[in-house]
């Protein structure tokens, strides 16, 4: 039981309140910390689920809300916009709810490169070690800023 | 209208449509064709490599223009805007269904598919089961949804060819059928993604030309048609607005769930993720993908609109008419009807015409190549033939777009449903069979072969069943209830979800190095272009390849 004393001991940095120093992350393997949505294992996965979920749930709301309250309030739901002149129920579904996904994506692709930041995880950087180390990498010129 | 999902097959002509043979649009599709044979011919590529992922090295703008491109098939272009002006309040599950999903795709899915690193959706699955019948099985389901998926396509691009070149629906599907399947042969994949920016681009300037010139000389909108339409709806007849009339509650949520989670599971769409550097690209691009599907998104219910006001206007109105009224292939039509019925000159109707020809080869050419792919490489290659030569996978490769070619094309000779409807098929099936084992495959590892197996044959059973009720041979009222084909995944993806964590559960866990394969792609370690999860674990076991290979 080696393995897990040491796992608790560096997912135990991040308890303390020194946010620079939370996550310990370079002392983890993560080959060996277990994958399972519903029990995350590192530091890392805890804060990305946390990201993920909100996101997930505000998701839901704006995607399947305005459906169902139409089904159970249609005369309250169908009533006309002032100024735009839509029914509402219409314009939470034609307009509303498509774009809040497209808000919905951008922030989470924000904190999730945030969460990179804090990590001190950087893909550019990998990404001119590996292309120098492969050799005859078939790229075209798309480069990544 | 008719309340049922499907629409007869015997309503597919276009009595509105204004079917001759029109010179400037035709010299119009034939120069955008030309263009793309011509960019597929500069990008011609003779090695697999090439042929499948471009080399995995597109960037994040291009590839979100490439996904977009891949999206805004026939069924997004034409279909949509006729579902909405056929189905009123019930389209709209169609618009919410095929962008919503990309967030799902975005949060669950995106980066880790990224970090597997694997070529296509049956090599997944394939990989991450370790089992060859996963991969079949993948493989299997990767083909039916090309096939259903561009038998809408078809249907869409014969339609579309009656404006511009007359002749016949059949001589129509014939020929376009025939220009894709040639472009698709000549070049491999490096030229279908270059393609594919310059194709996203000509369809949506096409298409917003089309919103804003018939918004403004209808005198519906000036700046901003997406809103503008909003006092039009209120006009028109409650038909078009009103929730629920023309297709329940329940088969709403069933569609849009199905659709949401097809995105999610679709092949063609999971491939753009290896076209990329690294995992933020692929993250950035579905943003950037999303944003462009958009574009399109928001404007096709305010074509819609303009289209039936027209319609209803016009001497072969009403829309909704108790006998007659807007036929399936009106519907379908009803963006170049818009802008025929609009009066604008022939060149202008034949730009939109060639717009909805270009969505439907882009995305004919990601499911073919897809498809194609599927067959040479995870069953010719990885079951068949392991000893085979390059030159002999981008034969096999290219011999089987040639024969999907032929059948996608016998079978849209008659199609039995709305182009709309046909790729909402697809996406059921994806979302039942594909969905939950790249989501528990990717989220889960404890998720095995023995529970995979049984999750993808339960999921297949029961689409093939939900088909055959609705379109083939209807066996039972019940089911077709609560499993509509367009909707199954409503009930199908939880029960494949039950079934795969189950059996999972009941029988021995996956090896270590499986295990650490789904660990590799929720490590947030970067990784480098060429690698996948495979390569990683494998150099972290000190080299030692497993012989389980």
């Amino acid at each position: 039981m080696s393995r897990e004393s040491t796992e608790s001991e560096i997912d135990s940095h991040d308890a303390s309140t020194d946010r620079s120093t939370t996550p310990r992350h370079d002392e983890i393997d993560y080959l060996s910390r277990e994958v399972n949505l519903l029990k995350p294992s590192t530091p890392f996965m805890r804060d990305h689920l946390k990201v993920i979920w909100t996101g997930f749930i505000a998701w839901a709301l704006l995607t399947f809300g305005p459906p169902v309250l139409t089904y159970f309030a249609p005369a309250t739901m169908t009533a006309r916009l002032p100024v735009i002149g839509f029914p509402m129920h219409y314009f939470l579904v034609a307009v509303l709810s498509p774009t809040s996904s497209l808000v919905l994506a951008f922030i989470y692709s924000r904190k999730r490169d945030q969460l990179d930041e804090r990590y001190g995880i950087d893909h550019t950087a990998s990404q001119t070690r590996s292309t120098s180390e492969s050799e005859a990498a078939v790229a075209d010129g798309g480069r990544v800023e | 209208m008719t309340p049922s999902v499907f629409l007869q097959s015997g309503d597919l002509l276009p009595e509105a449509l204004n079917i001759s043979f029109k010179l400037v649009p035709a010299i119009m599709v034939v120069g955008m064709l030309t263009l793309f044979l011509a960019i597929g011919y500069v990008f011609k590529v003779a090695d697999t490599e090439g042929m499948w992922v471009a080399g995995r090295s597109i960037g994040n703008i291009e590839n979100g223009m490439a996904i977009g491109a891949n999206w805004m098939s026939a069924a997004s272009y034409l279909g949509l805007a006729g579902l909405v002006a056929l189905s009123g309040f019930y389209g709209l599950a169609f618009i919410i269904g095929w962008t919503a999903g990309y967030f799902v795709l975005l949060i669950f899915l995106a980066a880790q598919m990224r970090r597997f690193g694997k070529y296509t959706a049956p090599d997944f699955v394939g990989d991450r089961f370790n089992s060859d019948t996963a991969r079949a099985i993948g493989a299997l389901t990767t083909i039916l949804i090309g096939f259903v998926y561009s038998v809408g396509q078809a249907r869409g691009m014969g339609l579309v060819g009656l404006y511009v070149f007359g002749t016949d629906y059949v001589t129509m599907v014939i020929v376009m059928m025939a220009i894709t399947v040639g472009y698709l042969t000549i070049s491999g994949m490096m030229g279908a993604t270059k393609n594919m920016a310059v194709q996203y681009v000509i369809l949506i300037i096409a298409f917003l030309t089309a919103v804003y010139v018939v918004g403004f000389t209808g005198g519906y909108s000036t700046v901003l048609p997406h809103i503008e339409y909003g006092q039009l709806i209120g006009e028109l007849s409650t038909e078009f607005s009103e929730p629920f009339v023309n297709a329940g509650f329940y088969l709403w949520i069933a569609t849009a769930f199905s659709l949401i989670f097809g995105t999610c599971g679709l092949p063609h769409v999971l491939v753009r993720f290896y076209t990329v550097e690294n995992e933020k690209t692929a993250r950035q691009s579905t943003v950037w993908g999303l944003f462009f599907i958009l574009l399109l998104y928001w404007s096709a219910p305010a074509l819609a609109a303009f289209g039936v006001d027209l319609y209803d206007a016009s001497q072969y109105g009403p829309t909704f008419a108790a006998n007659g009224g807007m036929s399936g292939g009106e519907g379908d039509l009803i963006v170049v009807l818009a802008a025929q019925l609009s009066n604008l000159p022939t060149w202008f109707v034949g730009l939109v015409a060639a717009g909805g020809i270009a969505a439907a080869i882009a995305t004919t050419a990601g499911l073919f190549i897809t498809a194609s792919s599927a067959v040479s490489h995870d069953i010719y290659t990885n079951i068949i033939n392991p000893d085979a030569t390059q030159r002999q996978q981008v034969f096999v490769g290219r011999a089987t777009i040639v024969a999907l070619g032929i059948i996608v094309t016998v079978t849209a000779f008659d199609p039995p449903a709305l182009v709309g409807e046909l790729v909402a098929l697809a996406f059921s099936l994806a979302a039942i069979v594909l969905f939950p084992m790249f989501f528990l495959g990717l989220w889960w590892e404890n998720t095995n072969r023995q529970g995979a197996l049984a999750g993808m044959s339960v999921g297949l059973a029961l689409w093939v069943a939900a088909v055959v009720n609705d379109l083939i041979f209807h066996f039972s009222d019940l089911f077709a209830e609560f499993v509509p084909a367009i909707g199954a995944a409503l009930v199908g993806t939880p029960l494949v979800f039950v079934v795969t964590i189950a059996v999972s559960m009941a029988t021995d866990e996956p090896p270590e190095r499986i295990k650490k394969m789904v660990r590799q792609c929720h490590s947030p370690e970067p990784m480098g272009q060429q690698q996948s999860a495979e390569d990683v674990v494998m150099s972290a076991d000190g080299g030692q390849s497993p012989a389980d290979d």
